[in-house]
Formats: structure tokens, C-alpha cells, sequence
């Protein structure tokens, strides 16, 4: 294939020497990687005489002695120089902006943005890499518009990567991932119930197995026109990632980082300091907020703490106060047997949180010479998590070699390996398992973490402050947090191989073949445990997963000049894409035998059948797709694949998706603007189809366990459909990219819109019919949106610069149609009685739950002083969908240093916080205690001057003035309250990252053999939430990437990175 | 050179072409049966049912709240009638047309194929059929109006409510058309029937009582369809003794253990105390129950929370160790019900013979001998002038209501539907009631989001779609 532009760059000056008269010098014109710039205009100076380049940037000239040329091309500083007495020159030119960035495109193809006709950016590989994070997902936020990422807290979590907006309602809305050509599985193994925040652990995505160090760089193709070459794979935009490849020579470049992080308390709870655990006054002593029971055998009763009792609604702290507490019945206890004073913890949950350290080693060899290349790395990263004994260990190996069998065909191998191993992965959701559900909704304020955590390692038992009552030191409900990490955790490894062999015939100068057999293949396991005194019945839980992905390709692209004008490219190929997805599922029953044996013989009750999952499917596609570029100027692209797949109907399973492009770069036709340096605009429109969701078309019934040799088996609450439909997305997009006063200013700004209509969706049904839902190509989707870049350099001079980047996406998502009467498609229930929803003409995803009842448009407060509840929880209280998302960032160099500073931006995006829910009715924080509006403490009884009234109106429109009691849990939180009262803004403002990068001058690093360069870098992220409206959490928090977004429970909090990086290149 | 090209070009197109062979077959589920015999069908259905009912889950069977047996501890939104925080309607509906009814209904239409004895195919579907009235009638009288002759059909994805009444007389018929269905000397389901084991006169029995409970349900509605139904059923043979109890098995391990056990006691949770409604009743009454039904409180004595108040768990007692083990046995219809409902019988003066005394007295010490009390316990209960038929305050709904749903402790919806009827006992209010006592569930809420017209038009032909709405049986 013809190499094509160039990319970001230096100018590099090639050698002159003494030179003869009137000879024929030949060169080549190249960009600061060394790819050939085509077309460039090469004149000799004070002579209007001048060749053009050819298309491999080859030139050749006639060369009076000494002569200087100029050397100039579409989007690059025009260069002169001096020519030499050598006979062949080779020309550097550095790139003015980013128009001449070779942009890789579908199917790993080459134009300039220039020919672009859609929307497409690109980023720097170092722009990723740098940030040293373990996944690279998350150093993608900000940095490009359209694109919008959500990511977890949770060590290793899953990221969500969505471009665009949703526009399936129930399926797959994660952008594909496509590396050096070939699809990279980005699934995650997260369970329905874990999504859904009832727990189990975010295993991440697939994706994040992708070595971030070996990446060159990545294009995000957004609209459906950049990526209609891959199917309906593309559907929800592609990120296409180039690896690094070998050049001529040996490089070696080394990294080394080590980054320590610690919670960010502006994202985790406040404790308050006056009223330690219980439910109210309704026990058992005289006060009637203690337990009162004759504990040291006086006779008297002494009292004791409801330790059964996970809330802070309880007595009031009082030093004279002494009480018998969780660990008067610990007989390992320095307190055991012992009242003490009646205090808050000295240590809170806060102290529960320990620092995190990450280590981060690679190293790359690369090498080669005319008859090949190759390349080989290895990177080494180790995360500790900041909750107590969790890590993450990965190890990535990475090589590629091309030999070139003759001139024209040449072979590459690539091979990666990631082997990933992880441990005590945090627990999400409302779980046993996850201790922000305990520590932000369930929690006495009397009880100190640490000495929970010398209880535990004291005894190696499950010595809980949560015991079901002093006469029975079992758990009830919260396991010791101690013990639940060092014992109820889980353990997973992950192998995969990634790889593909390609042969490359370059037929004739114009025409190239390329055959290709590619392997994405892994393994994994995952292991869960629930140790023998837990509050769960113990249990051992296995999972084993493969996945592989087989694709063969084959791609014949001719490239040529068809007149002197027009360029034409041209394609065709075909994709044979093969799918088996296998798992097994197998867990013990009804609680271990022996302690710590992990094992499914050591079952108590004989086992359910596994779970099996066997998964085979298959797309066949061909496709074609030409390109005419008018000097530089138009650009007309058209495209069309036809895919036929296994997973439709027979008779249905053919589609096809045609797509069509223009570009005009206008500014060339007023080149004498001198303000307006580069003028675009593009439109496209294009048309994708999707397949089905696996077995959809048959029926099959769900096997139940027999009793007593009866078999059991059920209907399948989903109806197959054999005569479902591809789903279609018709899209279209318009562009404007402009750059002024020398490239110094740009946009690039642009509108889409897209609609995916028979969707094939499980549509609900009335249950009456017998089944939840049907099968159907129902529903249609649209997301209508603009797209911003901004870049510019206000200032630069010889050894200062400063250099902005702005990012912005709005979009505008509406579910313009259900099935028939439909008024709305559950997506999922949640605990608190809430659900998200794609409803009739609304934003996808809304949440619904109970509302206030509104009078005047004021919450009404009925006749008991308590907020008056709607019916039903099924009103529409929230959209979790952001008014916009931003990313601004700024560059400053100076000679050898560089700082640079990410602000990430979400504006608008509601979220339903089950942890305020429960955690401000169960007297967690200081708002639940404190004085109320008449000065008293708002927990005294109303009848000492107690109780809160509560901000609204009554029945009648005038303020509510009844006192209600605040004396019982249940207040401020879910217990008198609409689910409405916990919708919170999820908006932020992020300094997200924070680069300082200093790089050895040259000359001293010249003087260092073999070094040829040494960076010194200085990285923080996340250190500062510089906005939000969410109290005690992360409004960024997430619970598993996916299509269920907006809702809280057990939020990790953000956790402030600082990294120190080294990186040497010999 | 120009041919090379050509060829290899077209290589792009004769690969896919040479594909065509059958993509689609392979886009079948290896690790799921397409079809199974009908009996398993049935076999799930009929522990999915029992297992409903049986339930105390908070999620999904509240009706023990509902009647004030129990009452919950600290998180007391379904004891002060909170139905939406746990979408308690949507989970009782869901259970029984999806889990319950389609299994049925589906084994219904796999019978004629897979058994191929023509009286035993039958026996299946009458029994089949009986069950499915068991279910319907639950549905019916717990919403009112819902979708039945249209239900149950995946091509009408959106069915239209039925008239409740209408219903009603179509599930009698039913019911009658499949107990003379039943055939003694023919084989059917045999062991796949989880309650009877396939014993015809059991069934015969067991349909006969439900046919009893469903005339008498509509005593106060339709006096003269229920005087003909609950005699014929009586006439028929009804259940003579607890030996004839419909009744699953539930085993000591899991997966088919109680599904109570599994919420009170393997659960570890302390969610559940019995209220001072309950026990005092019990007390005041020297009930020889008591101590089968509850355990001793702190003070080695029986009390009980205010209903929806929050309430400290040692205080109180707590249901009885027996009912919350393993395998203590699902009941769905007993004989102590059947005498109840033929004491009223007697008292609506329809002929079923007998006295009310007597089928009053039978009533009370099947139900003291079911939970383990001796006939001694029955006859000294009996004897009390607050308890005897003849001294007992109140009319016959009174005595008879108050005494079934002593009886009916553990059964909370056939208390919850026996209540609605008979009105006694009084239920005091809970602590903070979100609405007055239900006397019917709203709508499953997916019915509003998915089957909007349907919905809206039921609704208003019942009176609203409120917990306050009283359904076409219930009269008073």
C-alpha cells in the first residue's frame, strides 16, 4: 500500500555539502515520522522553476550549483533549504496544525484529515501512556469530543466507553475496539445483578488488557459514515488503536512509574459525633435507647448497645455513660466484659481506607533493517487497591515482527500476551460485601474501625460489632469489615492471546492485496467466596469463561492517479468473522463443610447443575468502497458492505449498509485570506445494521432443578422470535473545521444525527400474556448532537508555548418509539423501589420512583407533618443523561518542561443516591443531628422542644409549620420521604490530570551514552473535585459500565493519584 | 497482468459466495431443551404456587403483615401498607401468570403429545385444569378485574381486562368440568404431583374443597350461585380430616426447603415479630395455640409489637420454632378451613348438613391437632365460654371470622381474603398507615407502562385502581 501523509512533527534537516552545476538531485519529501508526503510543490529559489512530488512524495530536479529550494505542501510550514553536493535529498516538513495528521481510519486505512468527510480524532499514543494508569479507558476522558467516559472507583473496574449516546435500548452501546486492524473483545463478565447494585464484583472490561505503552495512537470514528466498513460492529463508533510499529536501528525505550493514591474525603462520608447506634428510643432500658440487661451479674442491669442495630439513631454520647459495647462480649478483647464510656469512634470508617500503590515497568525493543522489523515489549504493572488486601498484577508481552520475502510481499507476525490476575477485588452494589454499603447506609458511629480490625486479627474471626444480640454473638447483618476482606474475597486470572499472521502483496505500484487470519483468545476465571461464619450462608462460586474471536480478511486496495487531478482509492474485501463465547457457572449449596476449603466437593447439600453458556455465531461480510479527491480539495466517499449472519432468521440474515461522503476544503479557494489559514466542511449520511442477540429465534424452556426425581423445567419468561429483522441506524452529519492566523486558532465543529429503528428488543409485554417479553424489532432511538474542538496557541515563542484544547458534546437522546401502546420499556428495577427506563418521548435511561406530591410546585406536606407520597413509584423523577460533557486542556512549554493540567467537565445528569436514601434515615451524617429551628437538639422529643419541620407547604399552599419527630430513625431518609428527595445533580468539575515533564536537554543527553533521551515526569490525577453537588460521593461513580447509569449505592470514593515516572530511550 | 488482477479481486466475492451454506443452523442454543415432557412442566408449577403462597418474603408475600400476625422490627414500610417500595403487586402477579399459570397452560398443550394412554391424558389435564382455577382464584380475588380470556396468549401482547364476576362463574365451570373429569381407575401424573402424589381421591377431594371455599367466597355477592356450589361440593365430599390437607412436602436441605426458613432463620435476619393484636387475642382466649404458634418473650412470656411501630426484636415473640423449619410443610387448602366454611354454611342456611357447633368444633381442633395440641387442648378450648359456639360474643361472622383467622395463622392471604369477607376481627390501625387496611392490590405497575388503555379501562370499571377499592365479593 502507498504510504500516505505525514503526522504531528519536528523539522529534521538533512545534510548539505558542496554541490555540482546544473544536476539532477532526487529526494523524497517525509514528515517528521518519516512518512511520505505526496504532492508537495518543491521550487528552486529565485527561479520560479519547480517539480511537483509524486505520490510517495519522490521528486526529482534539476540544480544550478548552490542553489536553496523551497519545499511546500498542503498543511505543512513551507521549508528552505540549502541543497548540498550530495545527489539525493530527503526533505523533512513539519506539519502547521493538525490537518496533515495521517489519520488511520476504518481498516487500518491512511488519509489526512484533510480528505476526511467525517468526523474522526485522533490521539497521541504519548497522550495515553503518559498518565501511567493501569487502564488506558480512563485517559481517554476529555480528550475527545463525542466520546464520553464513565468510570467506576472500584480497583480495576469496568470503564464505559460510549460515543455518541445510547442508541440501543437493551443491548451493547460500548464503542468497538479495533487494534491494528482486528476487533479487541471489550466484553465484561458483569452479572445482572451486579449491574443492577445487588452486588458482585466489576471485573472491568476487556478492553483494559491493551497495553497502553504500546500504543501509537488512536482514532475515535464516531459517526456511522467513518465506520460503515465494519459492519454492524461499528454501529456505536470504533476506537482504532495503532500499535507501535519497529523502524530501522535498535530503540529501546524503558518506563518506570510508581504512583501512590489516597481517598479523596471531599467523596466519602461525614460522620456525625453526637448519637452513637441504634434505631430510636424503643428498647429495652429506661431511656429506651439501650438494651438493658444484667451483664457482669450484679443484679443490676447494666446497659448495653443494640449492637443488632446498624444505624446511628441512638443514644446520645455522654462520657459519664458507661455501656457494655460489642466488645464487652469479646472474649480476646482488652475491653471484654467491660462497660465503656459512651463515646463516638476515635477511628471512623475513613481509617479504613489504606493507600494505594501502583508500580508500572515496561520496557520495548524494537529493531530492524531492509529484509524487516520487529518489535518486542514487556510491561509489568502492579496495583494495590486502597481498600485492604486487594491487588491487581498484570503482565503484557507484546511482539510483532515483518519480513519482506521480496520487494513486493512481505509477512507479519503479532502476538500479544496479557496475563492478569486479580484478589479482593472490591464488592459492589447494596452487598455484605461491598463496606460502603455498611459505611455510608448501615452504621453505628460508636463503633471504631480499628479495633474492628484488631478483633480480627486478634482471633481470625468474624468478631462483628453487628452481633444479633449480646445472649447470641452470631452476625445479623454486617460481616466484621476485616474479616469480610481478608476472607470473603475473591480471586480471578485472566489469559488471553491476541494475534494475527498477515501476508501483503503489493501487486503493482497501485494495487495491494492483504490476507489476514487474526485470534483475539481468552481464558478466565473467577473465584468468590463466602467464608464459614459469615452473615451469608458460606458458599464457593466458580466461573470459567472463554472467548474467541477468529476473523479472516482479505483486502485488495488500489490507490492511483487517474488524471492529473483526481486521486482515486478504491477497495474491496471480505470478513469472515467467527464468534464462540463458552462459560461455565457452578457454586456450592447451602453453605461449606469444612472452613477455607474452597472447593465444589465441599458442598453441604448436593449442587445445583452448573450454568453453562455455549455461544457459536458468524458473520460473513463483503464490502466496497471507493474514494475521488479532487485536488486536494473534494473529496467524494462511498462505501457499502453486505453482512449476512448466523444469528437472524434464515431469509433475514442478509443486510447491507451503504454509506456516502463529501468533503471541500473551501479556504482553498480564497487563498489569498491571509486570516483564514484552512477551511472544511463535510456531510455524510450512512446506514448500519445490526443482528440479533444470540438464539433469539428459538424458544427453549429453563431447566429447574428435579425434586425427588421429578423433573422440573419452566417456560422462559422471553418469546424467541423466528421472524425477527436486522435493526437499522440511518445517520447523518455535517462538519465545519476552520483554522486561523496561521494555524493558531481552529475549530472543528459538528452536528449529527441518528436514529436505530427495529431495534430487536425483548419489548415488555403485559406478564398476563405468561411471559415478561417478546422478542421484536420495535422501538426507535434517536441522538441528535453537536461536537466540539477548539484548539489554539496563544502564545508562542522560541522557548515558551502555550497551547489549549478544548473538547465539547452535548447530546440530545429521545426513545421516539415502543412497541405499539407501550408507554415505557423497563430496563432494570433497583433496590429503594426505583427503576430506569426507556419511557415514551423521554431521554433514555429515566429514572422512576415515588415523587413528592406537588402543590404550587412545592412538595405538599400532609397532616402528619410528613411529605404526602404519589400512589405509585412510577413517576419520572430523574434523567441521568448530561446537558453537556468537556474537556479543557492546557500546555505550557518551556524549553525542556512541560505542565500541562486536564479539566474534565460534566454539566447536568441527575443520579438516585441509594446511600442518602437509607444513610440519612439511618443518622449517619451531621445533617440528621444538630439543633433544629428552635435551637434545641432536633432528636430531642417534640415534647423537649425536638423535631424538625419540614421545608414545603400544606394541602392549602400556605408553609408548612408542623413539627414532626427526629427523635426515630427515618426522617431525612427513604422512611417519610419520595424517592424524588434523593435524585441528586451529578455535574463536576475535575482538575483530572496534572502533568509536569522534564526532558533532558540533548546535549547532555548526548553526552550520557547510550541514552538518547530522559524524561522526568510528574503526573496527579483526580486531585481536585473543584465542583459538584453530590454530598459525600463522587457524582462520577458508577456501579459497572453499561447502559444502567444513575444510580449510587455503596459508591467507592475517587481515589488523588500522584506519579513519578521515569523514562529513558536509548 | 490485468486478468491477475481481475481474478484476484473477484477472490473477495467467491470467498462469500463459497460461504453460503446454512449460517442460520447454527444460531441454535446447545445447552437449553427446546422441549420437555409435560410433567416437569407441572411439577414446577405446582411448587412455584406453593412456594408463593407459602412465601414470607418481604418482596413478595406480606399478606402476614397485612392481617397483623407479624409485624416488622425496624424497616416497617409493608406493615404500614407501603406496597410500592417492594412492588408487592407486581411480584404476586408476575409469579402467578408468568411462573404459575404459563407452566400449566403449557403442559396442558404438551399432554396430548407426550401421553399417550387417552384417560390418563385426562386425569393430567384435569388436574392441570383444577390448579389453574387454584391460581385464578387468587388472581381474582386479590385484583378484581384482570386479563383472562384474553390471557396468556404471547400474540396478544396487550390483553383486555376481564369482569371479575364473569370470571368467577367461568372458573366454577371450569372447576366442575374437571372434577368430573377425574378418573380413579386411569393413571396421570403420579409422582410429578408434588401434594398428592397422583392420588385421584385426594384430588376428587381436594377439588371439592376448593369448589366449598370459591361458592362460599361469593356468599355475600351472589347468594344463590354460592348456595348451589357450596352444596354440590358438599355433597361431592369434602375433606373429612387434616390426613386430606393439601399439602407440599418441603425436604431439610436445600434447593426445596420452606421458603420461610430461608427468610427467618437461614437468612440470620430479625425482621419479624407477632403484633399485640395477635396475641392478646391469643391470650384473652387461653388459646392452647399460642405457644405452638409464637415463641416466649424476654420475660419467658407471649407479647407481641404494635403493628408498624418499631419494635425491639428480643422484646417480642417471634413465630414458633416449628413453622420456621426446613421442612415444615406448605399448606395451600386444609380441613379445618373446609369445616369453617361449612359452620357458615349451616348459618346461611344452605343444606350441607350438619350443625354449625359441630363443623365450628371440627374447625378448631383439626387446626389445634394440625400445629400439635391434643384433642384434650381442643376440648378445654372449646369449653370456654369466649370460644364456645353457643357463648362466643358476636354473630356467626364474628365467631366464625375470629376463629379462622386464629386457624388461618401462616396462611396470610386465605386469612387476608377470609377477613375482607367475614370483616372480623377488627384490625386497628398501624402505627403510620400509608392508606386504611387493603382490601385489594393495585395493579402490577409494569400493567401502567406497558398496557396502558387495558389498565386505565379496568381500573375505572372497578372503582379506581386503589387498595381502598372493594371487590364485586366483598360486600360489607
Amino acid at each position: 500500500m502507498r504510504k500516505m501523509l505525514s503526522l504531528l512533527a519536528v523539522l529534521v534537516l538533512c545534510t548539505a555539502m558542496a554541490v555540482a552545476q546544473n544536476r539532477t538531485v532526487s529526494g523524497q519529501v517525509k514528515d517528521a515520522k518519516g512518512d511520505p508526503i505526496p504532492f508537495a510543490t518543491i521550487k528552486i529559489k529565485g527561479n520560479n522553476a519547480g517539480v511537483a512530488a509524486d505520490a510517495n512524495g519522490n521528486f526529482k530536479i534539476e540544480l544550478p550549483a548552490n542553489a536553496s529550494i523551497t519545499v511546500s505542501a498542503v498543511g505543512f510550514e513551507t521549508t528552505e533549504l540549502k541543497v548540498g553536493s550530495s545527489n539525493s535529498l530527503s526533505v523533512s516538513l513539519q506539519s502547521s496544525g493538525a490537518l496533515n495528521e495521517v489519520v488511520v481510519t476504518a481498516l487500518g486505512i491512511k488519509r489526512t484529515r484533510n480528505s476526511l468527510p467525517f468526523a474522526a480524532q485522533q490521539i497521541n499514543g504519548e497522550d495515553i501512556s503518559k498518565t501511567r494508569t493501569s487502564n488506558f479507558l480512563n485517559s481517554l476522558s476529555g480528550k475527545v469530543s463525542g466520546l464520553e467516559i464513565r468510570q467506576t472507583n472500584t480497583m480495576g473496574g469496568s470503564v464505559n466507553v460510549v460515543v455518541r449516546g445510547t442508541k440501543s435500548l437493551l443491548y451493547n452501546n460500548q464503542a468497538l475496539f479495533v487494534v491494528d486492524g482486528i476487533p479487541y473483545n471489550n466484553s465484561n463478565t458483569n452479572t445482572t445483578d451486579q449491574v443492577t447494585g445487588r452486588g458482585g464484583y466489576d471485573y472491568g472490561n476487556a478492553a483494559s488488557d491493551i497495553n497502553p505503552d504500546d500504543i501509537e495512537s488512536m482514532t475515535v470514528l464516531k459517526g456511522a459514515a467513518a465506520s460503515a466498513l465494519y459492519g454492524s460492529r461499528g454501529n456505536n463508533g470504533v476506537i482504532l488503536i495503532t500499535t507501535k510499529k519497529a523502524k530501522k536501528g535498535l530503540g529501546i525505550t524503558i518506563n518506570s512509574g510508581i504512583t501512590v493514591g489516597k481517598y479523596d474525603p471531599k467523596t466519602f462520608v461525614k460522620y456525625q459525633k453526637e448519637y452513637g447506634g441504634g434505631y430510636g428510643q424503643y428498647y429495652e432500658d429506661p431511656t429506651g435507647f439501650f438494651l438493658y440487661r444484667d451483664i457482669n451479674g450484679d443484679g443490676v442491669k447494666d446497659l448495653v448497645t443494640p449492637t443488632s442495630e446498624d444505624a446511628s439513631y441512638g443514644g446520645k454520647f455522654d462520657p459519664n455513660l458507661m455501656v457494655y459495647q460489642w466488645d464487652a462480649f469479646d472474649p480476646s478483647s482488652p475491653y471484654y466484659g467491660k462497660a465503656r464510656p459512651w463515646v463516638g469512634a476515635s477511628n471512623d470508617p475513613t481509617k479504613f481506607f489504606e493507600t494505594a500503590l501502583n508500580t508500572n515497568n515496561s520496557v520495548f525493543i524494537t529493531g530492524g533493517s531492509d529484509k524487516g522489523t520487529y518489535k518486542l515489549g514487556y510491561t509489568r504493572t502492579d496495583d494495590k487497591g486502597i481498600l485492604p488486601n486487594s491487588r491487581i498484577s498484570k503482565n503484557m508481552a507484546n511482539f510483532q515482527a515483518t519480513y519482506n520475502i521480496t520487494d513486493k510481499l512481505s509477512a507479519t507476525g503479532m502476538l500479544n500476551y496479557n496475563g492478569i490476575t486479580g484478589k479482593g477485588r472490591f464488592g459492589t452494589g447494596y452487598n455484605d460485601k461491598n463496606m460502603m454499603t455498611n459505611f455510608r447506609q448501615w452504621w453505628e458511629t460508636n463503633v471504631d474501625v480499628k479495633e474492628q480490625k484488631d478483633a480480627y486479627f486478634r482471633t481470625g474471626k468474624n468478631v462483628t460489632w453487628n452481633w444479633a444480640d449480646p445472649s447470641d454473638l452470631t452476625p445479623i447483618y454486617w460481616d466484621n469489615v476485616y474479616f469480610s476482606r481478608y476472607e470473603n474475597y475473591e480471586s480471578d486470572a485472566r489469559n488471553r492471546y491476541f494475534g494475527n499472521v498477515m501476508l501483503n502483496y503489493k501487486v503493482l505500484p497501485w494495487l495491494n492485496l492483504m490476507g489476514r487470519v487474526s485470534v483475539d483468545n481468552y481464558d478466565e476465571l473467577q473465584e468468590e467466596r463466602q467464608a464459614v461464619g459469615s452473615v451469608a450462608t458460606s458458599f464457593y462460586k466458580r466461573f470459567n469463561h472463554t472467548f474467541n474471536e477468529t476473523n479472516f480478511d482479505f483486502l485488495a486496495t488500489v490507490d492511483k492517479e487517474i488524471t492529473k487531478d483526481i486521486n482515486f482509492k478504491g477497495l474491496l474485501g471480505t470478513n469472515i468473522r467467527k464468534i464462540h463465547n463458552q462459560s461455565i457457572l457452578a457454586s456450592t449449596n447451602g453453605g461449606l463443610i469444612v472452613p477455607k476449603v474452597y472447593a465444589l466437593s465441599n458442598s453441604l447439600s448436593p449442587l445445583d447443575a452448573p450454568t453453562e453458556v455455549n455461544q457459536i455465531g458468524e458473520v460473513d461480510g463483503v464490502f466496497a468502497g471507493a474514494t475521488f479527491v479532487w485536488r486536494d480539495m473534494v473529496t467524494l466517499d462511498g462505501t457499502i458492505r453486505r453482512d449476512a449472519s448466523s444469528t437472524l432468521p434464515k431469509g433475514n440474515n442478509v443486510y447491507y449498509y451503504p454509506s456516502g461522503s463529501i468533503g471541500f476544503v473551501f479556504s482553498q479557494l480564497v487563498p489569498t485570506a491571509t486570516w483564514l489559514s484552512y477551511g472544511k466542511i463535510r456531510a455524510n449520511y450512512a446506514q448500519v445494521g445490526s443482528d440479533a442477540p444470540f438464539y433469539s429465534t428459538t424458544d427453549v424452556y429453563d431447566a429447574v432443578t428435579p425434586i425427588n426425581g421429578n423433573p422440573q423445567a419452566s417456560v422462559n419468561g422471553t418469546k424467541n422470535n423466528s421472524s425477527l429483522r436486522p435493526e437499522r441506524t440511518k445517520s447523518t452529519e455535517v462538519g465545519l473545521e476552520m483554522q486561523f492566523i496561521k494555524n493558531r486558532l481552529g475549530f472543528d465543529v459538528t452536528y449529527y444525527d441518528a436514529k436505530t429503528f427495529d431495534q430487536i428488543i425483548p419489548v415488555a409485554v403485559s406478564t398476563a400474556t405468561g411471559f415478561n417479553s417478546k422478542f421484536l424489532n420495535a422501538g426507535t432511538m434517536q441522538n441528535k448532537g453537536v461536537e466540539l474542538s477548539l484548539y489554539g496557541t496563544p502564545v508562542k515563542t522560541k522557548d515558551f508555548s502555550w497551547t489549549l484544547n478544548l473538547n465539547w458534546t452535548r447530546n440530545r437522546n429521545k426513545v421516539l418509539t415502543l412497541f405499539q401502546g407501550s408507554q415505557n420499556l423497563q430496563l432494570a428495577t433497583f433496590q429503594g423501589g426505583i427503576s430506569l427506563n426507556a419511557s415514551l418521548n423521554q431521554p433514555f435511561g429515566t429514572i422512576r420512583g415515588s415523587n413528592f406530591v406537588y402543590t404550587n410546585g412545592q412538595p405538599t406536606v400532609g397532616a402528619n407533618g410528613r411529605y404526602k407520597i404519589t400512589n405509585t413509584a412510577n413517576e419520572v423523577i430523574g434523567n441521568p443523561n448530561p446537558d453537556w460533557i468537556a474537556g479543557l486542556n492546557n500546555t505550557l512549554k518551556y524549553k525542556n518542561w512541560t505542565l500541562s493540567w486536564l479539566l474534565d467537565m460534566r454539566q447536568g445528569g441527575q443520579l438516585f443516591s441509594l446511600d442518602l436514601y437509607y444513610g440519612l434515615a439511618t443518622g449517619i451524617t451531621p445533617e440528621t443531628s444538630g439543633l433544629n429551628d428552635l435551637g434545641n437538639p432536633s432528636r430531642n422529643t417534640i415534647a423537649n422542644g425536638g423535631g424538625i419541620i419540614l421545608p414545603g407547604v400544606t394541602e392549602d399552599g400556605k408553609a408548612n409549620t408542623i413539627r414532626v419527630s427526629n427523635t426515630n430513625f427515618g426522617q431525612y431518609g427513604y422512611r417519610y420521604s419520595p424517592n424524588a428527595r434523593f435524585i441528586y445533580d451529578a455535574s463536576f468539575i475535575k482538575l483530572r490530570e496534572v502533568l509536569l515533564t522534564y526532558s533532558v536537554p540533548s546535549n547532555i543527553v548526548s553526552k550520557l551514552a547510550p541514552f538518547k533521551g530522559i524524561d522526568f515526569s510528574l503526573i496527579g490525577r483526580n486531585l481536585w473535585i473543584i465542583h459538584k453537588n453530590l454530598p459525600y460521593a463522587d457524582p462520577e461513580e458508577t456501579i459497572s459500565s453499561g447502559n444502567l447509569q444513575g444510580y449510587q449505592s455503596g459508591a467507592y470514593p475517587s481515589v488523588r493519584t500522584v506519579t513519578f515516572n521515569v523514562k529513558l530511550n536509548f | 497482468m490485468k486478468k491477475l488482477s481481475i481474478i484476484i479481486l473477484s477472490l473477495p466475492l467467491l470467498l462469500t459466495v463459497s460461504c453460503r451454506r446454512n449460517l442460520t443452523d447454527i444460531n441454535v442454543d446447545p445447552k437449553k431443551a427446546g422441549i420437555v415432557p409435560s410433567n416437569s412442566l407441572f411439577t414446577n408449577a405446582e411448587r412455584v404456587l406453593v412456594n408463593t403462597t407459602t412465601s414470607s418474603n418481604v418482596n413478595l408475600n406480606i399478606y402476614r403483615l397485612i392481617v397483623q400476625y407479624w409485624t416488622e422490627t425496624t424497616y416497617t414500610d409493608e406493615s404500614n401498607y407501603d406496597l410500592n417500595t417492594r412492588s408487592i403487586p407486581r411480584g404476586i402477579w408476575n409469579a402467578m401468570y408468568r411462573d404459575v399459570l404459563e407452566d400449566f397452560e403449557r403442559a396442558k398443550t404438551l399432554i396430548p403429545t407426550d401421553v399417550l394412554d387417552p384417560k390418563a391424558q385426562a386425569n393430567d389435564l384435569a388436574m392441570t385444569e383444577i390448579m389453574e382455577v387454584y391460581t385464578w382464584y387468587y388472581l381474582v380475588t386479590t385484583y378484581g378485574n384482570i386479563p383472562y380470556s384474553q390471557a396468556l396468549d404471547i400474540n396478544n401482547p396487550f390483553p383486555a381486562y376481564d369482569d371479575a364476576a364473569t370470571i368467577y362463574n367461568d372458573l366454577l365451570a371450569r372447576l366442575d368440568a374437571a372434577i368430573g373429569k377425574l378418573d380413579a381407575n386411569a393413571s396421570n401424573w403420579g409422582s410429578a404431583d408434588v401434594i398428592y402424589g397422583g392420588d385421584i381421591p385426594s384430588w376428587k377431594k381436594f377439588a371439592n374443597s376448593l369448589k366449598l371455599k370459591m361458592g362460599m367466597t361469593i356468599a355475600d355477592a351472589n347468594v344463590t350461585k354460592a348456595k348451589s356450589t357450596v352444596e354440590s361440593a358438599a355433597a361431592a365430599g369434602v375433606f373429612t380430616s387434616n390426613a386430606d390437607n393439601a399439602v407440599y412436602d418441603y425436604t431439610a436441605n436445600p434447593p426445596n426447603t420452606n421458603p420461610v426458613w430461608v427468610d427467618l432463620v437461614q437468612s440470620g435476619r430479625k425482621d419479624f415479630v407477632t403484633t399485640n393484636t395477635f396475641v392478646n387475642q391469643l391470650t384473652t382466649l387461653n388459646d392452647p395455640r399460642l405457644s405452638l404458634f409464637l415463641t416466649q418473650d424476654a420475660n419467658s412470656t407471649y407479647s407481641g409489637g404494635k403493628p408498624g411501630a418499631s419494635n425491639n426484636y428480643a422484646t417480642f415473640s417471634k413465630p414458633a420454632v416449628k413453622l420456621t423449619s426446613p421442612d415444615f410443610p406448605g399448606d395451600i387448602l386444609d380441613y379445618s378451613e373446609v369445616e369453617f366454611l361449612l359452620a357458615e354454611a349451616v348459618e346461611r342456611g344452605f343444606n350441607v348438613g350438619g350443625t354449625a357447633q359441630t363443623h365450628y368444633n371440627n374447625a378448631v381442633t383439626a387446626s389445634i391437632k394440625y400445629w400439635g395440641g391434643s384433642d384434650a387442648d381442643a376440648v378445654a378450648y372449646l369449653a370456654q365460654p369466649s370460644v364456645n359456639y353457643t357463648t362466643a360474643t358476636g354473630t356467626y361472622k364474628q365467631k366464625i371470622g375470629m376463629q379462622k383467622w386464629i386457624a388461618l395463622y401462616n396462611r396470610g392471604w386465605d386469612a387476608w381474603i377470609e377477613w375482607r369477607r367475614l370483616d372480623y376481627p377488627a384490625l386497628p390501625a398501624p402505627d403510620a398507615p400509608l392508606t386504611a387496611t387493603p382490601v385489594r392490590y393495585t395493579y402490577s405497575v409494569d400493567e401502567q407502562n406497558v398496557n396502558f388503555d387495558n389498565y386505565t379501562a379496568a381500573a375505572s370499571a372497578i372503582g379506581g385502581d386503589k387498595v381502598t377499592t372493594k371487590l364485586w365479593f366483598d360486600k360489607f
